[in-house]
């Protein structure tokens, strides 16, 4: 019983790494991208867990939830088009369109806008009428001619790195079971024999946080070009009534909106 | 065929405490006042989103209910009655109750909805404000109690309840489990004003597994504050399932009613909240156990 439990679970952590690993790098969608990478490293602390390393596993875990959630945001924030609105339209290879299935294919708006609002377009577009069409100025930077090349040096590189793994002698095999209490075990090698290495990460942390509240806080000399906000200010700006975003009520906003937002 | 008995006895625990949980809720909600991740939510009909994420929008209650699920396996609830008692108790539910932020996150974006994408960004800033000073909450306990384990804590508060040794940081998860269970003050990503965020946007059997999730959050914060603070089942003359229940619910109206003394607060006044404040009062309650540690004072 015991046995066939471990199998399964290996089977499906196994899965989830591969198939996390597979779909984050051919989805069309910046957001699933982020999500399939940390169902992959999720997958990985599964068989961390699996190998009795339960804490290595466990923080595996919330390093990437909270990490690659974090990321996602940045992602949505900077990208040109996380949601893969417009890379879904584009002909794909059929794994690629397995991994993108349900993206709603959008052309990108025309006029107006360049190309740094046309991220709002794929969430909040949701009244139905594309009616712009054409091909405005759509960047298709993201599908290089490199792709093909870089999926052959990952199969290079998995078929040596199996290879090796075949044809190596011996396996060292162990007996017995890991120390089942290794968090002391780590707790003590962090605070005794590591503990410059560790201490001085902390410091070098400390350090980072301290130099993001220094670029982060108001500017002393406004004046100074190089401190001046760098976002993209329209010449001028598209009239708020023409922008077809829905609007959000709420308290700074407060025309509270009848029935928008479905 | 034991683990699957187990299963199904820590997934009736869950729907049970998330039952009586929404149940204790109710007393805490008034017309006027934000409902929070009580907000409505219609249960009975299957909501058509034309432009949702097929895959996401799904995974998301899933998910979510998924983490609550595991995070109950190490809830002791009396002498013997555990899914699990694994040695990393404690931390396993911190990294595991994260999987309800993934799934709020999740169907946040899948339903492609302006108001369930801000309810995602909210969701993700709110996990970033919490995970700190959480983290600090736990780690007073953890070391008096020289364990991870739950029921290591739980044994080692037989004398004397830590909350009595720490008030401080009492206080201090009682702000911060409010802050993961999206509750009163910090009920942001479940806003009016965005409809809901994601609750809002869901119907049919989503609608009931995000209940479930969601009351099964905030048993899980009050059960496990119980557990750190409250000394857990410990209890005279009546067994230990019934104080593991007393305890829970009482916490639980504790923080509920002092939620609501305040005015909810945005997710930037959370965030400045979380660094300005909570972080330092949880690094100085670690200074002030270790402190009590070294003088030694143990319960």
């Amino acid at each position: 019983m015991t046995a066939a439990f471990e199998i399964l679970a290996f089977a499906v952590s196994g899965f989830v790494a591969i198939a996390g690993a597979l779909g984050m790098t051919t989805t069309m969608s910046m957001f699933r991208s982020g999500i399939f990478l940390m169902a992959s490293f999720i997958g990985v602390a599964g068989l961390f867990i699996l190998l009795a390393a339960d804490l290595i596993g466990l923080l595996q875990i919330m390093m990437y939830i909270g990490g690659m959630l974090v990321m996602i945001l940045f992602m949505v924030l900077v990208m040109h088009d996380p949601g893969g609105a417009m890379m879904a339209g584009m002909d794909m290879a059929p794994i690629e369109r397995w991994f993108s299935a349900g993206l709603e294919p959008r052309k990108p708006r025309q006029g107006g806008h360049g190309d740094h609002g046309d991220h709002a377009v794929q969430h909040t577009d949701d009244d139905g009428h594309g009616s712009h069409e054409g091909h405005g100025g759509m960047d298709m930077s993201m599908v290089t001619p490199v792709r093909p090349a870089a999926a052959w040096l990952a199969i290079v590189v998995g078929t040596v790195l199996i290879g090796m793994l075949i044809w190596r002698p011996a396996w060292p095999v162990v007996g017995t079971l890991p120390d089942p209490d290794s968090a002391a075990r780590v707790g003590h090698l962090l605070m005794e024999k590591y503990m410059i290495a560790f201490e001085g990460a902390g410091f070098l942390i400390l350090i980072g946080i301290f130099g993001a509240v220094l670029l982060a806080r108001p500017s002393t000399y406004p004046d100074d070009p190089s401190r001046s906000a760098k976002v993209a200010v329209d010449r001028k700006p598209e009239a708020i009534a023409d922008d077809r975003i829905a609007p959000l009520a709420g308290r700074d906003r407060d025309h509270r909106a009848g029935d928008d937002g479905l | 065929m034991g683990v699957i008995v187990t299963a199904i006895a820590v997934l009736a625990a869950l729907c049970g405490g998330a039952g009586l949980t929404s149940g204790l809720e109710r007393l805490f909600v008034r017309p006027v006042w934000e409902p929070g991740p009580v907000h409505a939510a219609d249960l009975r009909h299957p909501l058509d989103l034309p432009n949702a994420d097929r895959w996401l929008l799904p995974a998301g209650p899933v998910v979510a209910f998924a983490g609550t699920a595991l995070a109950m396996i190490v809830v002791p609830l009396g002498s013997g009655l555990i899914g699990r008692d694994l040695g990393i108790g404690a931390f396993y539910v911190i990294v595991v109750i994260d999987f309800v932020v993934l799934g709020l996150a999740l169907a946040g974006w899948g339903a492609n909805v302006p108001n369930t994408v801000e309810a995602c960004y909210r969701i993700i800033a709110q996990l970033v404000a919490y995970v700190v000073p959480l983290g600090l909450a736990y780690v007073g306990v953890i070391m008096m109690a020289r364990s991870l384990s739950t029921v290591a804590i739980v044994e080692a508060q037989r004398g004397l309840w830590f909350i009595v040794l720490q008030p401080l940081g009492f206080l201090l998860y009682l702000v911060t489990g409010l802050m993961q269970s999206y509750r009163a003050p910090f009920l942001e990503p479940f806003a009016v004003s965005i409809r809901g965020g994601v609750l809002g946007a869901s119907g049919g059997w989503s609608a009931l597994l995000w209940r479930i999730a969601l009351a099964g959050v905030l048993f899980l914060v009050a059960a496990i504050g119980a557990v750190l603070y409250l000394g857990g089942p410990n209890g005279p003359v009546l067994p230990g399932w019934f104080w593991m229940t007393l305890k829970t619910y009482a916490l639980m109206a504790l923080m509920l009613g002092l939620g609501r003394l305040v005015r909810p607060l945005s997710t930037a006044e959370m965030l400045a909240l979380s660094w300005k404040i909570l972080t330092p009062v949880g690094l100085l309650n670690v200074l002030l156990v270790g402190g009590l540690i070294l003088l030694g004072v143990r319960p």
